[in-house]
C-alpha cells in the first residue's frame, strides 16, 4: 500500500513537472500558436475604442511581420489585394482601424507545422471576421508563413486560401 | 414485525426518482449514456447551427442539424448529397469549429457550367427542384478533378460573387446532412 502509495506521488510529481517545463518553457509550436492568437487580439477592436487606441493597435499589429513581410488577400466578393513590406501594411492598418466602426478577428481551427530547421512554421487556419455590431460574418481560410528572427516568431507571408477553386 | 422492518429499509422516495432502487445499475448506466453521447456526438453525428442564407429554402438561418461522419465510408458523395465542407486542415481528423454547408451539383471528372441561371452538368441542363429562387448565374465550364466535387448553395437568388461555391476537394467533405 505504501509502496503504490509513493509510486502515485512519483507520477502526479512528474506530471506536475512536465505541466511546470511547458508553462515556463514552452514548444515552438505553442510559440507560435500564441502568437497568432495574439495578433487576432491585437487586430480586434471595440466600438468604444478611442481612435489614440485604434492607432496603438495599428501600429502594434505592424510589429507583428517582418520588415518585407506580404499579405496577399483575395477572397470571394472582394478585390483582391497584395500589401508588400510593413510601410504598406501600416497605411491599410490605419485606414481599416479608422474607417471600421469595430472588428472582431478570431483565428480557428489553427495547425501549426514547424519546419526542420525550427526557424519557419507554417499556419493554416479559418479567420472568422465580425465588422460592426452586425450578427453576420465572413470566415476565409488563411495560410501563414512565419519565420524566427532574433528569437521572435513573425508573420513573413500571410494569404487567403481558396477553399472552393 | 416482518413487514416493518421491510418498511424502515425502504429508500426514500425522492432518492428512488433521482438515483433508483440500485443506485450501482444506474451509476452504470449512466456511464453507458455519457461513453455513448460522447463517441455518437464527437465522431459520428456533429451536431452544428446553420448560419447564413446560402442553403435557403431548405435549410434556414440558425437551424440545428448534425452531419454524419460516416455517410461516406461505404460509398462516395452523391449529387444531390447536401454535405459540410471542411475550411482548414483537409484531411483533418478533429471537428472543425466553421465549416461551409453546400449540395453537391458535379461529380468527379465532370464539367460544370451555369448559363442564365440555370445549372448545366456536361453541357446538359440539370434538374434542379429543390432551388426555389431564380437567379441570371453565368459561369464558364469549370471540370472537377477526380478528386474534386462542385458545391454550391440552394440559394441562387443571390449575387454570384457573394455566394461561396466552387470545386471541393475530396478531403475536404466530412460528412452529409443528417436531416
Amino acid at each position: 500500500m505504501k509502496t503504490a502509495f509513493r509510486l502515485a506521488f512519483l507520477a502526479a510529481v512528474a506530471v506536475l513537472g512536465f505541466w511546470l517545463w511547458t508553462i515556463f518553457f514552452p514548444g515552438p509550436e505553442k510559440l507560435v500558436l500564441r502568437k497568432i492568437s495574439s495578433l487576432a487580439t491585437t487586430a480586434t477592436f471595440s466600438a468604444s475604442d478611442s481612435n489614440i487606441t485604434r492607432a496603438a493597435k495599428a501600429g502594434n499589429l505592424v510589429g507583428y511581420f517582418t520588415t518585407d513581410a506580404q499579405i496577399i488577400f483575395d477572397a470571394p466578393g472582394q478585390a483582391a489585394r497584395t500589401l508588400s513590406g510593413r510601410d504598406e501594411i501600416r497605411e491599410a492598418a490605419y485606414g481599416g482601424f479608422a474607417s471600421l466602426p469595430a472588428l472582431k478577428v478570431q483565428f480557428l481551427d489553427v495547425t501549426v507545422r514547424i519546419g526542420t530547421d525550427k526557424q519557419t512554421a507554417d499556419v493554416n487556419c479559418t479567420a472568422r471576421v465580425t465588422a460592426g455590431d452586425s450578427k453576420d460574418y465572413g470566415v476565409q481560410e488563411m495560410h501563414f508563413q512565419l519565420k524566427k528572427v532574433e528569437g521572435v516568431w513573425l508573420v513573413i507571408r500571410a494569404e487567403t486560401v481558396k477553399t472552393l477553386s | 414485525m416482518q413487514s416493518a422492518n421491510d418498511h424502515s429499509v425502504r429508500p426514500h422516495w425522492l432518492r428512488v426518482l433521482i438515483i433508483g432502487r440500485r443506485p450501482k445499475a444506474t451509476l452504470a448506466r449512466i456511464v453507458v449514456l455519457v461513453a455513448t453521447c460522447f463517441v455518437t456526438f464527437k465522431f459520428i453525428l456533429l451536431p452544428i447551427r446553420i448560419e447564413g442564407v446560402s442553403m435557403l429554402p431548405t435549410y434556414h438561418d440558425r437551424q440545428i442539424n448534425c452531419v454524419n461522419r460516416l455517410a461516406y465510408l461505404r460509398h462516395e458523395p452523391q449529387r444531390g448529397d447536401i454535405v459540410s465542407v471542411r475550411l482548414s486542415d483537409p484531411g483533418g481528423i478533429a471537428n472543425p469549429s466553421v465549416m461551409f454547408m453546400k449540395r453537391i451539383i458535379g461529380l468527379p471528372g465532370e464539367t460544370v457550367s451555369f448559363r442564365s441561371g440555370r445549372a448545366f452538368i456536361n453541357g446538359q441542363p440539370l434538374d434542379e427542384p429543390y432551388v426555389k429562387f431564380s437567379c441570371d448565374w453565368e459561369k464558364e465550364p469549370v471540370q472537377c478533378s477526380p478528386t474534386q466535387y462542385y458545391v454550391v448553395g440552394d440559394n441562387r437568388s443571390m449575387a454570384f460573387n457573394f455566394h461561396t461555391q466552387g470545386r471541393a476537394e475530396r478531403d475536404r467533405i466530412i460528412g452529409k446532412l443528417f436531416l
